[in-house]
């Protein structure tokens, strides 16, 4: 017998879940900054075009889109640029509430982002008024580094 | 080169409606699209998707969702992109006399996934992931950027936000704050759609422009609240229509929170540097519907705007004005951006009196 379309079923709901490993091949360039940071080094690499450091190092300018070509050491001090306190916690990494940060460090030419410990955040509009003033700050790296973004991270040459 | 005119734009914005499925949504803002502008599925010549596998929780998700946008059979483009970028692409097909009418359909369904973890999964493995960076962690940084070097960021942003209307009280609706973001500024998630009709025929609303433009990947390496990619993008699309920054009334730009709008209204050209949030504070020129607070998913979020901006002009029966500009931006962090300029014409509506745009919006829905 014909029914008609729809109905008043109650409506089905699925769980999904999407749990997939990766292996991702950082690039010669890359694994060379790792490698860097690995030996405590913040590496950037030159646009011969635009003569930019680019800082993570990469094996291209976007801007010029041509190879670069010297690798630069840069310095572990800078200025904090821009942040952000996250509330988001992720697994396998630390528990929020966490500064997350762009810093310009003296001779590179972008800015490169990481962690920016030691701030009390207790109240996190008078730490966020604090780091709006764009403090200087320096790289200090962990006492065993395994070559990846979390060797090191920032912390404030003035603590609050 | 042929002239395009959008004629019929549809928008869905609902909430875990368990009673329709992802399908079932496309299905009826498409059909409520093509019905708007008086077609069928078999007069379309072309089909532009935008669609996310992460945010469907489909892989190829096109493969799954594309039939239920008139695809059968027919002539299909699926971006992994925002809905302006299809909307520029469907534009190009009718332009170039390729196809005579293109439907162009975009969606996303924040409710059935974690929204959170997907923006997290969006970013670098080797230098963005380790920091749990997010979209929202984005906002954030250049809110605080903008906090920092223009006052009346700081001044205006309670102001601009209470614009915006109440929000739904479920908290799975908004995201976790990253500071200096506060509740009434961040994105209210929802499942939206959006489609639209492009046509060479003659119609209300003219595609007077369109313009696309790129930044680079690494946030380090880019002016976090210039966003050069959309001032590129909208100088394109105006040169193309031939009108000034000053000569459009109307303005729906995508913006993921406040000070994302605030800053695109900058970047267009509708409010000088550090004025953005005055411009929001204001008036009610920017996304009159509510902006981000209305519903938010990328990526359907460009072509959403486009069909607003269709809306006011043809709806609003020019009481907003003639010239519209409408804006996209795509994940991730905005990279590319999209801009339509949109121009009312002096057509009429058809002899029976069509609506040619419809919002279909669930009683639940944002």
């Amino acid at each position: 017998m014909d029914e008609p379309a729809g109905g008043s079923v109650p409506p089905l709901t699925i769980d999904g879940h999407w749990a997939f490993d990766y292996q991702y091949f950082a690039g010669a360039a890359a694994s060379r900054f790792f490698a860097g940071l690995a030996a405590r080094r913040i590496m950037g690499s030159r646009c011969p075009q635009c003569a930019r450091v680019l800082v993570p190092a990469r094996a291209f300018c976007d801007a010029c889109f041509v190879e670069t070509t010297d690798w630069v050491q840069v310095s572990p001090h800078g200025t904090l640029e821009t942040f952000t306190i996250l509330t988001t916690s992720f697994p396998g990494l630390p528990e929020p509430p966490l500064v997350v940060g762009y810093v310009a460090l003296e001779g590179a030419s972008t800015a490169v982002l990481n962690f920016v410990d030691g701030i009390d955040l207790t109240d996190p509009d008078a730490a966020g008024a604090r780091l709006l003033q764009r403090p200087r700050v320096t790289a200090r790296f962990r006492d065993s580094c395994q070559g990846r973004i979390t060797d090191f991270v920032f912390t404030l040459d003035e603590p609050a | 080169m042929r002239p395009v005119y959008l004629h019929g734009s549809a928008v869905s914005s609902t909430w875990r409606d368990a009673s329709r499925s992802l399908t079932d949504l496309i299905f009826d803002c498409v059909s409520s699209a093509l019905r708007q502008a008086g077609v069928t599925a078999a007069d379309l010549g072309a089909v532009v998707l935008a669609a996310h596998d992460l945010v469907d929780g489909r892989g190829l998700t096109s493969m799954v969702t594309a039939p239920a946008a008139a695809t059968y059979l027919k002539d299909e483009t699926r971006l992994g992109d925002d809905g302006a970028l299809a909307f520029v692409l469907g534009d190009a097909r009718v332009r170039s006399g390729s196809v005579g009418t293109c439907l162009v359909a975009a969606w996303g369904r924040a409710s059935e996934g974690p929204v959170d973890e997907i923006a997290h999964a969006l970013f670098d493995p080797f230098t963005a992931r380790p920091l749990a960076l997010t979209e929202i962690a984005v906002s954030g940084l250049r809110a605080a950027r903008c906090l920092g070097d223009y006052p009346g960021y700081g001044r205006w942003r309670d102001e601009a936000a209470a614009r915006r209307g109440p929000r739904p009280a479920d908290p799975a609706r908004t995201p976790a704050a990253a500071w200096p973001l506060r509740g009434g500024e961040l994105p209210v998630w929802a499942d939206l759609v959006a489609a639209a009709v492009l046509s060479s025929s003659p119609g209300q609303v003219r595609v007077a422009g369109v313009g696309m433009s790129t930044e680079p990947y690494d946030l380090g390496d880019r002016d976090l609240t210039g966003l050069p990619a959309l001032r590129a993008a909208s100088a394109q699309a105006l040169t193309a229509a031939g009108v000034d920054a000053a000569e459009v009334d109307v303005l729906e730009l995508d913006g993921l929170t406040l000070f994302d709008e605030a800053l695109a209204a900058e970047a267009v050209g509708a409010a000088a540097r550090g004025e953005g949030m005055t411009i929001l504070a204001s008036g009610d020129r920017v996304n009159p519907d509510g902006g981000y607070a209305a519903g938010y998913c990328a990526p359907a979020m460009g072509l959403v705007r486009i069909a607003r901006a269709a809306s006011r002009l043809r709806d609003g029966q020019g009481r907003d004005g003639r010239v519209a500009l409408a804006t996209g931006s795509s994940v991730v962090a905005a990279q590319v951006q999209a801009a339509v300029v949109l121009e009312r014409t002096h057509a009429t509506q058809d002899a029976d009196g069509r609506q040619t745009t419809q919002d279909t919006q669930d009683a639940e829905g944002a």
